[in-house]
């Protein structure tokens, strides 16, 4: 549940990335609310990452990844909404996203202990882990030319490409099945 | 078109689901709970297929006996019988291999017919290590950091004129105590959970710790971690408008949830604690934490950030901080005679020696904060700027000292005071 929670955010987010790369930042800003709309919710996913991190401690790894990821959600909405009201004025504040991308990558490999081919799950996990550090390259190069519109695209892609994969993630569709009978019977 | 969105949406929100590696649902006997009869076999439920481990399940009494027989899977289920136990209080010691291959390991504790110790006190662990008393200090000093710089703020420099680089700076000061609270929640928590636990750190990142988050030390790492993650979302609302509104329910909300670190040590539990004794801890913290947290902030940010505004907050200040060593010394008095009914437990205890040091620096700070109050406020009206920037100095040298104070009030929270 809570996957698929953070799957919708981060659809919405991605997609709202796309429609200002698609129209281009001008017009996306023509309404005053809408520059908030995505940085806004990017920070307000980071703060109720909290309560998951708190109230899942079947894991300590689990806790430290969601807690990572509290952090860099949080730190990379706050710079944007930073940077779209005047607050923060270097666009290297941007460098919060590639940063919070590796960040997030590297807690969604580490804390997945098992091989990609293992299961659904593992190879999700894995998948994921590698998009985002990939994708990071998206956000660096937009920090460095924020008015690409292509750059903005490909970063708008990374993020509806990792909502898909969250969403996959805990789908029980057997789109992968489980590829290996360690894994135990399939369950739900 | 909107019906549409809000239905697309519905879906998206609601997922069929599936799990990640196992996770214990319920046990046999439940956690902390004090049976009348012992029990006849031990029984993990998890939320998806387990294997047994050697060792999967271990029943350990106070000498660390193990009274548990080879354990079994059936299929969602471990099941160990036990031989017979005697009056006394046991520790379930188990792990499990999980269908993702994970091996999930836990610990709790039962009695039978007597109480069952809280997790942390399950056989093994060897309780608070100096390096938790380093983290917990650091959670002082994050707290600290919060309530001083909002106190500052709200209550020193009310209705003042304050510049806004100077605003950001305590907003941003505000924000890092906040996110230093946080993170040494988190470490505090995860030391006390590796104690427990006593697993060898690759095996802990996998470890059960859901029984530590139902201990009081738990409860209030969960509600501070919370609260906090708030108070930084409004202090960073304040800072990103420019309005001083939200930094009030920040304050508001650090200042009663700062009693979470009382509620989790040592005066929660002991004998003689009380509703009374759980208050006047909180007060002592709260009322530390605004008058060492306020005067750090007042010195290392508005002594160098708004000359102008230096007299009037130190008048203020001033003022405040009679009122918060009141409070301070009056609730350090009562707890320190619930907690040492002799006078000699001051030199003769391990506790005791440490709040004698306490007492001195507390005295040292106080003496120092006097000298402010009496010698150096008469003077501020005719101060030149080298007088004034002296001063400052002075200020960072007593709130260092206050700093000290909660080190070793980190120590005391962590440490258990003679019965």
């Amino acid at each position: 549940m809570v996957h698929w929670l953070f799957a919708v955010g981060i659809l919405f987010v991605g997609l709202c990335l796309f429609a200002e790369a698609l129209a281009g930042r001008e017009v996306w800003h023509m309404r005053h609310w809408r520059k908030y709309l995505w940085p806004a919710l990017t920070f307000v996913l980071g703060l109720f990452l909290w309560p998951v991190m708190a109230f899942f401690t079947n894991s300590a790894i689990h806790m430290y990844a969601h807690g990572s990821w509290a952090d860099g959600l949080m730190l990379a909405g706050a710079a944007e909404l930073g940077l779209v009201h005047g607050r923060l004025h270097s666009p290297l504040w941007r460098l919060t996203w590639p940063l919070a991308f590796v960040i997030t990558g590297i807690a969604f490999i580490v804390h997945e202990q098992n091989p990609w081919l293992f299961a659904r799950s593992a190879f999700l996990h894995h998948l994921i882990g590698w998009t985002f550090i990939v994708g990071a390259l998206a956000p660096l190069a937009l920090a460095f030319r924020p008015r690409s519109a292509a750059f903005q695209a490909a970063f708008a892609a990374v993020i509806v490409v990792v909502s898909i994969q969250l969403f996959a993630d805990r789908d029980v569709a057997p789109i992968f099945g489980h590829l290996s009978p360690l894994a135990g019977q399939q369950h739900r | 078109m909107r019906r549409l969105i809000l239905v697309a949406l519905s879906a998206l929100v609601f997922p069929a689901v599936a799990s990640a590696h196992a996770t214990l649902r319920s046990t046999t006997p439940s956690f902390r709970s004090e049976l009348k009869q012992a029990p006849s076999v031990i029984r993990l439920q998890f939320d998806q297929q387990v294997k047994v481990l050697p060792g999967s399940i271990r029943v350990l009494n106070g000498v660390g006996k193990n009274f548990a027989r080879p354990a079994r899977a059936n299929g969602t289920e471990v099941v160990a019988a036990v031989r017979h136990l005697k009056l006394g209080a046991y520790t379930v010691r188990w792990q499990a291999i999980s269908a993702d291959s994970h091996v999930v390991s836990g610990v709790w504790t039962f009695g039978v017919q007597v109480p069952a110790p809280a997790v942390e006190n399950a056989y093994g662990a060897g309780g608070p290590t100096a390096k938790e008393h380093v983290v917990r200090w650091v959670w002082f000093l994050g707290l600290a950091l919060t309530i001083g710089a909002l106190g500052l703020r709200l209550i020193v420099l009310r209705g003042l004129r304050v510049p806004r680089p100077l605003e950001r700076r305590i907003a941003v000061a505000a924000g890092i105590g906040a996110l230093v609270t946080i993170h040494a929640g988190i470490v505090a928590f995860s030391l006390r959970a590796e104690d427990a636990l006593q697993l060898p750190f690759g095996r802990f990142l996998y470890g059960d710790l859901s029984p530590m988050a139902k201990t009081r030390f738990g409860f209030a790492f969960v509600t501070m971690t919370l609260v906090f993650a708030l108070v930084l979302a409004l202090v960073y609302l304040s800072w990103l408008l420019d309005r001083v509104e939200p930094l009030v329910p920040a304050l508001l909300l650090a200042v009663v949830f700062a009693g979470g670190l009382s509620l989790s040590g040592h005066d929660a539990v002991d004998p003689g604690s009380s509703w009374k004794t759980e208050i006047a801890d909180w007060l002592h913290l709260s009322a530390a934490s605004l008058w060492i947290g306020a005067l750090a902030t007042m010195a290392l940010l508005l002594w160098t950030g708004a000359p102008d505004l230096r007299k009037a907050a130190f008048m203020r200040f001033s003022r405040l901080a009679t009122v918060l060593i009141a409070v301070v010394l009056g609730a350090g008095v009562y707890l320190a005679i619930v907690r040492l009914p002799h006078v000699s437990d001051l030199w003769a205890t391990g506790y005791g020696r440490v709040l004698l040091v306490k007492i001195g620096l507390v005295s040292f700070a106080l003496l120092w904060g006097a000298f402010h109050h009496f010698v150096v406020a008469p003077a501020l009206e005719r101060a030149d700027t080298g007088f004034l920037g002296r001063i400052g100095r002075s200020l960072a040298g007593e709130s260092m000292v206050g700093m000290a104070v909660l080190l070793l009030a980190a120590i005391l929270v962590d440490s258990r005071p003679p019965t």
